[in-house]
């Protein structure tokens, strides 16, 4: 890079799934590049969310499978279940995935600088030692870009402290010594929503409290029907349209007041431990911000462009602390655009409007996986729809995998066949989306996705057959 | 620090270039002032040198794609230097419509987009769908997507852009709104616009749609000129021009331009631009359309430095090899459509200038001579053979009035008839 005086031509603060891609990238394409993290490497994705979810996500499903066992023609009496052996599996995947991209920094030649990060002016960082890191070095470095990528953080209810025992976040979640008998999620997004499968498959009495009137606020209402199906069935309380009013902590456990914000009906639930799952607040406050005069919205996001520049043109923001779509694999895309356009390397820029097409999974049973716009968001939009949406139940391999819920769905426009949305519920779901997503970003229909030839039997014919039904042909109805 | 290389103006109404070949690829080093490029306008293809020494660092816009002047088309830098990060080069899409890039080094400019020529770029089905169903030519359309893809979005906005042109009725309406494809005959074919052709008809359209066009036509007894070409021409020949008679009706023009200055002029709305200099086009008929290569100063030339000037004029202009400054700033027009046999035509104005004069073909005919004043018969009357030129003015009513054309058309006709040495 030009000599510009600064020791580095990139610094990126925060090393999530936004920051270290972001650094890679800026490292391949010949910058001089540090990285500084104050916690461990990898960001809540690696450490606290995405990767360690999914670990026990999947002990619970095997547990659920035992459950079944009976189905399968298995039987047994002296089932014993340790949980604290599925934390300790997902802690070891932790610890393998930071080591990963601790490799992944040396061979890309990125310093790792440890320590809290704050700006002293636009093209300087302080560097303090941190709750994580009390060893780390006090020092200063300059740098002619920053790359912002400090993530978020579990807000709480207002007037409601979490206090990490009875009042837990994801934090305190992912890492429980024991099942708690009574469990009140208040919220029900993914997050909530995979805490909820994870601890009523191991055992506790779980109850969602979701203030909007459906549960997955975010996903089409027929997918969240669906899941509220599966999820009662289980034994799961869901309260939707119940607004949380109060959670005070007692002798022996929680009480939580709620109320139902249509019929006004208050009640009172008593739990082990309520989970706060309602959303994040970003990690922009002490972070000097106002020094490097970058501009933040109201609620403390980074405001960006589609090239994620702020309001100082060599200071970028990626990821959850931008407040798009707080999900690690738009960070990544964030950071690559980012990385990209400081090297002056052509990219591929990412307006405001691209961020409702890219995937959004949530990994409980039955899985949910979706992009674009809800059936409803759609006809609000003005689209003139057409729907196809087809079952697994009469899918084979639905049948051998004893799956029996779930359908695709496919929103595309009715003139020119672009698709607009796409909602999947059911097994596997999150692992068939790339199809659709790489089909919405080339702009093919359901047209051609109906004639491209599915292996059989798979899951993905569920999703040939969707795109037939749009046309108005399902095969196998 | 890098500099960056855009699309030239070409021309006064020349608004957009298309990348032809790169003549070097990003890594390799150029010379300044080395050819780097050519391009293609609706005039006239050229090469472009490097603006300086250095290495090409990036090439913005592959062959093939049409973009504004203006627009950034590469960067070079020097050696070892990669594209400076705090000044990003701002390189736009290839975007016929979209605005002229003006980012200075200074401020932080637009990001870079990939456009790494993918050859036929992949027409997704949703885009086809669409422009099929508006009848518009794909070519026309700048892509944002990856490799430049056109993207429904690109689309969109290439109709929406279609739209404001033809509702502010600008130039640029004529590139507008395709019509569906016509329907064709069995053994009909249709033949894809030509770049010269396209411009053409939008300038064509523009001209007749900005200027109110009158056309005023007098005959001219061309007895003096031929008789004067006669003696001469064999001493052109021998000093390698040629003397045709289209050298002298530009020395006509010009003597008559300075006998009726107004004619040589341009309409604005600020008010009339009177032109000091006389640079006069010529228009030059090419298999594949026409040009317009203008002689600069024609009031400065003897009619040997016409013939001259002319001569060098058309015979690049034929071979494809005129510089761009060679085919602006005119300000006239003239057009031997005489040299096709045609007696009489109404040519359309060049714009933006006021006037075009037409010249049909000398052909021997009989007229009367008369030495009476009185226009009823007389003893004194002759007929007699003389070769005969019909010269036509075609004028923008809004600059001149029939008054001034016929002054000026008259003082041409007394040049010829009167031509002496
Ligand atoms: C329970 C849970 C499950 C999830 N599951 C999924 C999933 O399945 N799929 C998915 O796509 N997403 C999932 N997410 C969301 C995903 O984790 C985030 O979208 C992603 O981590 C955002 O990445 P990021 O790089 O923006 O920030 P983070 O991953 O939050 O990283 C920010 C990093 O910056 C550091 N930092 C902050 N401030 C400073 C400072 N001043 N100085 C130095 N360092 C600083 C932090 O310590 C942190 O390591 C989940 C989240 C949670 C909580």
């Amino acid at each position: 890079m030009a000599d510009h005086g600064y020791q580095y031509d990139v610094v990126v603060v925060g090393s999530g799934p936004g920051g270290y891609v972001a650094a890679i990238r800026a490292a391949q394409l010949g910058l001089k590049t540090a990285i500084v993290e104050r916690e461990n490497l990898g960001g809540v994705c690696l450490n606290w969310g995405c990767i360690p979810t999914k670990a026990l996500i999947h002990n619970a499903e095997i547990l659920e499978e035992l459950h079944n066992a009976a189905d399968y023609g298995f039987s047994f009496d002296n089932l014993k279940v340790d949980f604290g052996k599925a934390v300790k599996r997902s802690r070891d995947i932790v610890s393998r995935q930071t080591k990963g991209v601790g490799f992944l920094m040396k061979k890309n030649k990125i310093e790792v600088i440890e320590g809290h990060g704050v700006f002293v002016d636009s093209h300087t960082l302080q560097v303090t030692p941190s709750e994580f890191k009390p060893e780390a070095k006090e020092q200063r470095i300059t740098a002619a870009n920053f790359i912002i990528a400090t993530g978020a953080r579990a807000r709480s209810l207002p007037g409601t402290q979490i206090d990490g025992d009875r009042i837990i976040q994801y934090r305190d979640a992912i890492v429980l010594k024991e099942v708690p008998k009574k469990l009140i999620v208040v919220g029900s997004g993914a997050i909530g929503m995979e805490f909820s499968y994870v601890y009523s498959t191991y055992g506790a009495e779980v109850t969602v409290v979701e203030m909007l009137d459906q549960i997955l606020p975010l996903e089409d209402a027929e997918v969240a029907a669906e899941v509220q199906k599966v999820f009662s069935k289980r034994g799961v309380t869901m309260l939707t349209s119940t607004r949380t009013e109060k959670v005070e902590i007692g002798a022996d456990g929680v009480t939580v007041t709620v109320k139902n914000v249509k019929t006004d009906e208050v009640q009172t639930l008593t739990a082990d431990k309520v989970l706060m799952a309602i959303g994040v607040q970003p990690n922009t406050d002490s972070l000097g911000l106002d020094a490097a005069g970058v501009k933040v919205e109201k609620r403390g996001f980074i405001e960006i462009d589609e090239v994620m520049r702020t309001n100082v043109p060599h200071i970028y923001a990626i990821g959850d602390c931008t407040g798009k779509l707080a999900l690690a694999h738009v960070a990544s895309a964030m950071a690559i655009v980012a990385a990209e356009t400081i090297a002056g390397a052509p990219t591929l820029p990412i307006p405001a409007d691209r961020y409702i097409f890219m995937p959004r999974a949530t990994y409980c049973d039955p899985q949910v996986a979706s992009l674009g716009y809800t059936e409803a968001q759609a006809k609000e939009k003005g689209f003139e729809v057409k729907v196809g949406k087809f079952p697994f139940m009469p899918n084979g391999k639905a049948q051998a995998l004893n799956a029996k819920v779930g359908f695709v769905k496919i929103i595309a426009d009715a003139k020119y066949g672009e698709i607009l949305g796409a909602h999947l519920v059911g097994p596997g779901v999150t692992e068939l989306l790339p199809e659709l997503s790489l089909a919405q970003m080339m702009e093919i229909t359901p047209a051609e996705i109906a004639r491209n030839v599915h292996a059989h039997p798979t899951l993905s014919e569920v999703l040939m057959e969707a795109a037939h039904a749009v046309e108005g042909h399902p095969i196998h109805m | 620090m890098a500099t960056v290389v855009r699309m030239p103006q070409m021309g006064e109404s020349v608004v957009e270039g298309t990348i032809l070949r790169w003549l070097k690829q990003p890594g390799e080093r150029v010379a300044k002032l080395e050819p780097l490029l050519t391009i293609s306008t609706d005039k006239i293809d050229t090469e472009l040198p490097a603006p300086v020494d250095g290495v090409l660092l990036e090439i913005a816009v592959p062959e093939g794609a049409t973009v504004r002047a203006g627009t950034v088309i590469a960067t070079i830098g020097a050696v070892g230097e990669r594209v400076a990060p705090a000044t990003p080069p701002s390189v736009a899409a290839p975007a016929v419509t979209a605005p002229v890039t003006t980012s200075s080094a200074a401020a932080p400019a637009a990001p870079t987009r990939d456009t790494r020529p993918t050859g036929r770029a992949f027409i997704s089905p949703v885009v086809a769908r669409m422009s099929a169903e508006h009848g518009v030519d794909l070519a026309q359309v700048p892509g944002t997507g990856l490799g430049g893809r056109i993207t429904r979005k690109d689309l969109e906005a290439y109709l929406a852009n279609v739209r404001r042109e033809v509702a502010e009725g600008e130039e640029g309406a004529a590139v507008a709104a395709p019509e569906p494809l016509p329907q064709l005959d069995a053994e009909d074919v249709l033949e894809p616009l030509s770049t010269m052709r396209r411009a053409i008809a939008q300038h064509m359209v523009l001209s007749k749609r900005t200027s109110p066009h009158v056309t005023t036509i007098c005959e001219a007894d061309m007895t003096a000129v031929v008789r004067h070409r006669e003696a001469n021409k064999r001493t052109f020949t021998r000093n390698g021009a040629t003397l045709t008679y289209t050298a002298y009706f530009i020395a006509a023009a010009v003597a008559a331009l300075r006998a009726v200055p107004e004619v040589n002029s341009r309409f604005t709305d600020a008010g009339i631009v009177r032109h000091a200099r006389m640079h006069i086009g010529v228009a030059v008929a090419l298999p594949d359309g026409l040009l317009v290569p203008v002689i600069r100063n024609a009031d400065e030339l003897s009619l040997a430095g016409i013939a001259r000037a002319l001569n060098d004029l058309v015979n690049r202009a034929r071979d494809g090899l005129l510089k761009p400054d060679e085919i602006r700033g005119g300000t006239f027009t003239i057009t031997n459509h005489g040299t096709g046999g045609s007696l009489i035509a109404t040519p359309i104005i060049n714009q933006p200038q006021s006037a075009i004069l037409g010249v049909g073909a000398i052909v021997k005919r009989p007229v009367v001579r008369s030495s009476s004043a009185s226009l009823l018969p007389s003893a004194d009357d002759a007929i007699v053979i003389r070769p005969m030129v019909y010269l036509s003015l075609t004028f923008d009513h809004r600059v001149l009035d029939g008054a001034q054309a016929d002054r000026f058309l008259t003082a041409v006709k007394e040049q010829l008839e009167n031509w002496e040495n």
